[in-house]
């Protein structure tokens, strides 16, 4: 672009000073009047269009790193977004967050059914406390027996010595027979409490048994259940951490990606700069008309009027020294009042 | 509350790259493509901070120093000259019409920030 209108700009002045230098030979031929004439009809043809083509150039690099700006501006926020929402997502789920929760929520579980088992495992031991007490009773049902069949044996005695008193022992007969039948209820009643002491025995043993049995598979389930959460919260960690090294590494990426767009933004400054020089000539050409038509073609004043318009050092360097390479662009300055 | 700054530049581009410079650092802004814009544009705006470019159509930035100086609700606005410009003469015209820094393109967004940070009012 910059190439094409040095180029423009060096045909033209080099046209006209041709022109100026060749005046007088020409003039021989067909007047300086002619000349003139030609000189102002050529710049007042050329110039328009070489002043439009400069503007409509400089409308179109505006407008396309104006839109280049906006969509790089739109990478960077969306850039911004996707990090910010990445990253509270994993600081949730990882630290201390949602993850850390449901390990706690399912530990929780895990500590209630382990509670339960406990409290089974006390009543367990109950039972078992009950079936030791039933023991004790049965002991003392065999000890009731024994005294019944002492007694019975006492009484059995006090009838014959009853008998053998004869008609002074009669009452005593009587009584003693009393006794015996006392000893015979006393151990009838305690043969039962023996069956019933027995039942009450097999009944607690049956169930302690079975409580025992279930107690055995529940820990097991609950053993088996506690490993199973264990592990699914191992694996979910691992994935975690797979998932935070990926991100992270996205992370830095959408960093250097996001550090790139936004270095380029920057140096899409570039478009004020060639933009202004493009308007300082796209002028400078634009009074081409007028200087002809003045039947004055001084070179020097034309750019003189260029010169002054300029605002940076590259413009008046280029115009001095006729450099074709740009001049480097100096650091920013800031000079505070 | 965040802090609103002008941007007035007639390149469109130029106003981008301030803005995003700007509001990645948090702050608001309003933006005119030249001086008369400007003037609208503040029409009673809470504008904490002003950022002009000094060769502009219509009026100039040094012009927009002076005319922002005469209103009373912007008189204290700070302002800083954005520009391609390297004349001292313009700096210095700048400064005397109230001015309070002179920035050269290309910018660098820290230094821009630096200098907003210094300038605007807490």
């Amino acid at each position: 672009m910059v190439e094409f209108l040095i180029a423009a700009v060096a045909l033209a002045a080099g046209y006209l000073l041709g022109v100026r230098r060749h005046r007088r030979p020409v003039s021989e031929d067909t007047g300086p009047a002619d000349h003139e004439r030609g000189i102002t009809e050529f710049a007042a043809a050329v110039a328009p269009v070489w002043s439009s083509q400069i503007e409509s150039s400089r409308v179109q690099m505006e407008t396309a790193v104006a839109a280049v700006t906006t969509e790089f501006s739109q990478i960077v926020d969306n850039l911004d977004a996707v990090l910010t929402s990445s990253s509270a997502v994993l600081e949730d789920s990882q630290g201390g967050g949602s993850f850390d929760r449901g390990r706690q929520r399912l530990g929780n579980v895990v500590g209630t059914l382990d509670d339960a088992l406990s409290s089974k495992r006390e009543a367990l031991r109950d039972l078992e406390t009950l079936l030791g007490l039933n023991d004790d009773l049965k002991q003392m049902t065999s000890e009731v027996a024994q005294i019944a069949a002492q007694t019975n044996l006492l009484a059995l005695n006090a009838s014959i010595e009853a008998a053998r008193a004869g008609e002074a022992g009669a009452g005593f007969g009587i009584v003693a027979l009393e006794v015996r039948q006392l000893a015979e209820r006393s151990f009838q009643t305690s043969e039962k409490m023996a069956g019933r002491v027995e039942g009450i025995a097999g009944a607690i043993a049956g169930a302690l048994a079975k409580a025992e049995g279930d107690t055995e598979r529940e820990g097991a389930a609950v053993a088996r259940a506690n490993s199973e959460v264990t592990e699914v919260l191992d694996d979910l960690g691992a994935v975690f951490a797979g998932l935070r090294e990926s991100s992270d590494r996205l992370e830095r990426a959408a960093v250097g990606i996001r550090s790139g767009v936004s270095e380029a933004i920057v140096n899409l400054q570039f478009q004020d700069r060639i933009g202004q020089v493009l308007e300082h000539l796209r002028d400078n050409i634009g009074r081409m008309p007028a200087v002809a038509s003045s039947g004055n073609l001084d070179a020097r004043s034309l750019l003189a009027e260029l010169e002054a318009t300029y605002t940076m050092h590259q413009e008046r360097e280029a115009h001095h020294t006729g450099a074709r390479t740009a001049a480097a662009v100096p650091e920013s300055e800031i000079t505070f009042f | 509350m965040s802090k609103t700054i002008l941007i007035v530049d007639d390149s469109a581009s130029v106003r981008q790259v301030v803005s995003i410079a700007l509001r990645g650092a948090g702050y608001e802004v309003v933006t005119a493509a030249d001086g008369q814009d400007a003037l609208k544009q503040l029409d009673g705006k809470r504008i904490h901070l002003i950022i002009s470019d000094v060769n502009m159509p219509n009026m100039d930035g040094i012009t927009l120093v002076g005319e922002v100086k005469k209103l009373p609700s912007y008189k204290f606005t700070p302002i800083i000259m954005l520009t391609t410009e390297s004349q001292e003469d313009k700096k210095r015209q700048a400064q005397a019409a109230g001015a309070k820094a002179w920035v050269t393109k290309p910018f660098q967004p820290a230094q821009m920030l630096a200098a907003v940070s210094k300038l605007i009012m807490p």
